[in-house]
């Protein structure tokens, strides 16, 4: 049977990575392609044979965008697997260079990557209201801020180390920039109502939404959480990373990540989904004004509100943090633990559910599996595809084009996240 | 004037970096110059084909066929190429790491991936800016100097320089293998301030002595065994010349 392809959007515009997505006719049947085109970088193969202090600087660079959580997954998988335990305090600050950090990755993506083309524009910054870019901006900067005090740099910081911090910096200068951030509390909500507004395709599927919860608190890093289901399932993370399956296409450089042979979707829509009561209370007011659905452009939606909760979040940290006295917050000595073992970590990345595996002989990375949300979600967007071509069809090749780059867009995809689980054994 | 920001295989953070260190002032970038590729910011100007441009940034290391082919194309739409990162300049940790890959084995339907390379290995390059990431100021000052139709300049001292203006104790008495002495410095001394060795991710500075390296190592009391692995990390290609092998 020949396929005969219907749309091809060539190389996907605004995304980060180089990814193309072709939706194909085979045989009267309808079938969606999204191919990975961002080239392997071997990371998590580079990993093995080397000490495992080196795991959360290599892991870091999986990610421009999410680096954070990547090199903080990767510390905690390892810590678990020597059987290390990590001080409340550093679990705080490490939630904060999290929070920080999909602070600006959302801000990233909002501003220049998925409202601009949504609206018709070229760019951000040809935005028929400037002020709501230059606040976005200005609260993007303030945030890198915020990770550069902490982290020792704005992108691939080198402070987060296995056993700790590499250096106790004085938290007090925490305050500045996140004193900062709550000037601007108000852009922000200005910000998020914008997006708020924005008038979205109606593309309802039905489809399971997997994310963290914890009762009591809105998913962030560090805290012991099962993974929920919108199905009203609930896993252990290890029940979660067994579940977990690698499948290669031919078609993309990263494989694809399915749960239990089928397709879940993981992301800020999902985290809201199943978590809306713990958001920080303005969040929470501004999210009931949105119907929320199994429409995977939501997810723009709630990408904003989470700024703004994110936002609620480390303010109210703010004085708290300042208590904490330097020394607790010394790295513990790697060597002093047992050498050899397994970790997993999973994580709420900005883009979804994250997981971290390492198994450590001799204090060496033995192997190492990065999971990443784009990973899982690649079946989520090809199945997307065929419903939003199946359905709006008759508005013509031409306009579908751009409505299935938005789609794609709007679950943030990640396409040098996803290279590190590559094809290449 | 006009510029065009391209990104081959890398995480994107070198032009990330770009956007939240300019922060409000990306507005004024954009205002003074013709931005006609910038994928993360604007539409491309003229479609699939690349426009023609008189500065183009290029981060990312050579990996696929298709970041080959770009690149060339780049190389001819623009009078001058700057690669940002350290992707760019030494191919990054990919160029070791895909070194031990069976790469042969698994074909590809669109794609055929390679050993990684950093530009300088297709194309002839203009000027190199380094790190991982790239330092925004350095990107600033670097063009302001192309503007006006000077030479940008690399720094010409080592990680240790600044590490030792910042006032740390040095990493090496400490037992821990740092790569400062012989790494191109500009960074700040972001890692050893913050007390993790370096790892040269800007690759060697220009006055690199890999002998004498060796040596201060046994003086030390450290093995140059333990250091071989960590030169060729992030220095890729740079270091492969270095060492002779």
């Amino acid at each position: 049977m020949s396929d005969s392809i219907l749309i091809d959007t060539g190389d996907l515009r605004f995304i980060e990575g180089h990814g193309q997505l072709v939706v194909k006719s085979h045989g009267g049947r309808i079938e969606a392609e999204f191919h990975n085109l961002e080239g392997p970088r071997f990371l998590t193969k580079y990993m093995r044979g080397k000490p495992v202090e080196l795991a959360p600087r290599v892991a870091s660079r999986i990610c421009g965008l999410c680096y954070t959580v990547h090199s903080i997954s990767s510390a905690e998988a390892v810590e678990r697997a020597l059987g290390m335990k990590i001080s409340e305090d550093v679990k705080k600050l490490r939630n904060v260079l999290y929070m920080a950090n999909n602070l600006r990755s959302h801000l990233i993506h909002l501003l220049f990557l998925s409202i601009p083309p949504v609206e018709g524009l070229i760019s951000a910054l040809r935005m028929r209201d400037m002020n709501i870019v230059r606040m976005g901006a200005n609260i993007l900067s303030k945030a890198t801020e915020l990770i550069e005090v902490w982290g020792g740099r704005s992108v691939h910081v080198p402070n987060v180390i296995v056993g700790g911090f590499g250096k106790a910096i004085k938290c007090k200068e925490l305050l500045r920039p996140i004193h900062d951030l709550a000037m601007l509390s108000n852009d922000a909500e200005q910000l998020v109502r914008y997006a708020l507004n924005l008038e979205l395709p109606e593309l309802e599927r039905y489809r399971i939404l997997a994310a963290l919860k914890r009762p009591g608190s809105y998913p962030i890093y560090a805290e012991e959480a099962n993974v929920a289901f919108s199905d009203g399932s609930a896993l252990s993370p290890s029940e979660y990373y067994e579940g977990l399956e690698e499948v290669s296409k031919d078609y993309s450089t990263s494989k694809h990540v399915y749960f239990k042979k089928s397709e879940i979707t993981v992301g800020a829509l999902s985290r809201i989904m199943l978590n809306k009561r713990y958001l920080s209370s303005r969040a929470r007011e501004l999210a009931e004004e949105v119907e929320w659905g199994l429409n995977p452009f939501l997810n723009i939606k709630a990408q904003a509100i989470e700024v703004l909760h994110y936002m609620d979040e480390l303010i109210s940290l703010g004085g708290e943090l300042a208590e904490i006295p330097p020394e607790n917050l010394k790295p513990e000595d790697i060597k002093a633990h047992r050498d050899r073992g397994t970790g997993f970590f999973v994580a709420e990345a900005p883009r979804g559910t994250l997981c971290h595996y390492c198994e450590i002989e001799d204090w060496k990375v033995k192997d190492y599996r990065v999971y990443t949300p784009t990973a899982i979600n690649s079946k989520s967007i090809e199945n997307d595809a065929v419903e939003l071509v199946k359905r709006f069809k008759p508005i013509g090749s031409q306009k579908l084009r751009f409505i299935l780059e938005d789609m794609v867009r709007s679950y943030d995809p990640c396409l040098s996240c996803a290279v590190s689980l590559d094809i290449y054994e | 004037m006009k510029l065009a920001f391209y990104s081959l295989t890398s995480c994107e953070g070198c032009l990330t970096t770009l956007i939240t260190k300019l922060g409000p002032d990306i507005e004024g970038l954009w205002n003074n110059f013709d931005i006609d590729y910038f994928k993360l910011v604007r539409e491309p100007v003229g479609g699939s084909k690349f426009p023609k441009a008189d500065i183009a940034f290029v981060e990312g290391a050579v990996v696929t066929n298709l970041d080959r082919e770009h690149l060339q194309e780049i190389r001819k739409s623009s009078r001058f190429v700057v690669a940002i990162g350290t992707c760019a300049s030494t191919g990054n940790i990919a160029y070791t790491a895909s070194r031990n890959v069976k790469l042969g084995k698994k074909a590809l339907s669109v794609l055929e991936v390679r050993e990684a390379e950093p530009l300088s290995s297709v194309i002839a390059l203009d000027y190199e800016l380094n790190g991982c990431p790239v330092n925004a100021a350095e990107f600033i000052d670097g063009l302001l100097r192309l503007v006006n139709g000077l030479e940008p300049v690399q720094p010409d001292f080592s990680v240790c320089y600044q590490c030792k203006l910042a006032g740390n104790a040095c990493l090496l008495d400490k037992k821990q293998i740092c790569l400062g002495p012989i790494a191109m410095g500009g960074c700040e001394a972001a890692c050893t301030s913050v007390g993790s060795p370096c790892l040269a991710c800007r690759g060697p500075y220009i006055e690199a002595d890999l002998k004498a390296y060796f040596k201060t190592l046994e003086n030390k009391g450290l093995k140059v065994e333990d250091a071989k692995p960590l030169l060729r990390m992030f220095m890729g290609k740079k270091i492969k010349e270095v060492l002779k092998e």
